[in-house]
């Protein structure tokens, strides 16, 4: 594959996968408080897992050395704990305990999951522009 | 119509293709060669520009290599086109003369 | 003639511009996976990849277009780098100011041959 061709389709994948990671941190922080869901029960926290994605696959499959890009594994649902807390004046309280489950996310992890998948969606972006000058100057040479 | 100018285009040419012109300037025969030289440069300058350009389309080869070849084929054909015309010249004016 | 003949110094340009590619390369890889757990920062193996290009000044022109294939330049992984908890060690300023060089060096080689071309070009306009 032409060398910039492969970097660019590297940096292109990651825009998808960071946008990926934006929208499940909003939807964490939209629903930080939600404690009724369309299942019954609180909103459990959603991850997104990342995987290397090699961008040529014969490359990869021959063992050449290949640019690689990153793809989405798939969207899990956390695994730890709701939280519990004492407020008997909530509707979802436990009418015996007074307890509330609460979704388990933390605000502001996912607000740093945010802004950090931002960051790494404008540097990616970056660079596909990079490359878009790189490949436009070695045309001129042809000129 | 001085030959110096086109040496001085040869300094421009990796390769030098031009070294056989200039050393078997002796004889029909070594213009022959020289000339058949020179073609077969173009063909295989034209021939590894084609390949550079498919490379880059099919997204094989890098964009700056196909340039280069290119240049290579361009420069190649240009100067081969220029020594052929000269030599032709050089002929007309050598029927030219009275015997 | 004294100093380098222009065959080798296209020769060189063109390996500039190619080893800049190479670190694009690395850069977009790397910046790719700034947030996948347990990935290390590559980076072109730079010994390797100058002595792949690095080809005897009288070879013909066509041998020197014979490039790596379709393969990207050889990488290693860049050692000393700081790890976070999920083992990934991407640096986002290193990979931006790599990025930024390897664009820089590739806009100077590309320059300097834009400019050669012309002058090829000129001279053998001017011989006719």
């Amino acid at each position: 594959m032409g060398t910039l061709s492969a970097a660019v389709k590297a940096s292109g994948s990651a825009l998808a996968a960071e946008r990926t990671r934006i929208e499940v941190a909003l939807s964490n922080i939209a629903n930080a408080s939600s404690t009724r869901t369309a299942d019954g029960g609180p909103y459990r926290r959603r991850d997104v897992i990342l995987t290397p994605d090699n961008v040529n696959s014969f490359d990869a499959a021959l063992g050449k050395a290949s640019a690689t890009g990153v793809r989405v594994a798939g969207i899990v649902e956390d695994t730890e704990p709701f939280q519990q807390v004492l407020d008997k004046s909530h509707p979802d309280a436990d009418p015996v305990t007074g307890l509330v489950q609460l979704p388990n996310v933390n605000t502001q992890d996912e607000m740093v999951d945010l802004l950090q998948a931002a960051r790494a969606y404008q540097a990616n972006l970056a660079a596909v522009t990079v490359i878009r000058d790189m490949v436009a100057r070695a045309l001129e040479l042809g000129k | 119509m001085s030959i110096n100018a086109i040496a001085g285009a040869r300094l421009a040419q990796p390769g030098n293709i031009t070294q056989g012109l200039s050393k078997s300037a002796g004889g029909a025969d070594g213009f022959a060669q020289s000339l058949g030289r020179l073609i077969e440069g173009v063909e295989e300058t034209t021939g590894a520009a084609n390949t550079a350009v498919t490379d880059m389309l099919n997204k094989n080869g890098d964009v700056h290599d196909a340039m280069i070849a290119l240049h290579h084929a361009e420069t190649t054909l240009q100067l081969t086109v220029q020594i052929r015309n000269k030599l032709v010249q050089a002929y007309q004016d050598i029927m030219r003369m009275p015997v | 003639m004294d100093g380098i003949s222009d065959g080798a110094l296209i020769a060189a340009l063109r390996r500039q511009m190619t080893v800049a590619s190479a670190r694009q390369v690395a850069t977009s890889g790397n910046l790719a996976n700034q947030h996948t757990p347990g990935y290390k920062t590559k980076d072109v193996s730079f010994d390797q990849a100058l002595g792949q290009k690095l080809l005897p000044m009288n070879s013909t022109f066509k041998s020197h277009l014979a490039g790596p294939g379709g393969a990207t330049a050889p990488m290693t992984e860049v050692q000393g780098l700081q790890e976070r908890r999920d083992g990934n060690n991407v640096q986002l300023d290193r990979e931006l100011l790599n990025m930024n060089q390897a664009s820089g060096d590739f806009a100077a080689a590309q320059t300097a041959l834009a400019a050669k071309f012309r002058l090829v070009r000129y001279a053998l306009n001017e011989s006719r």
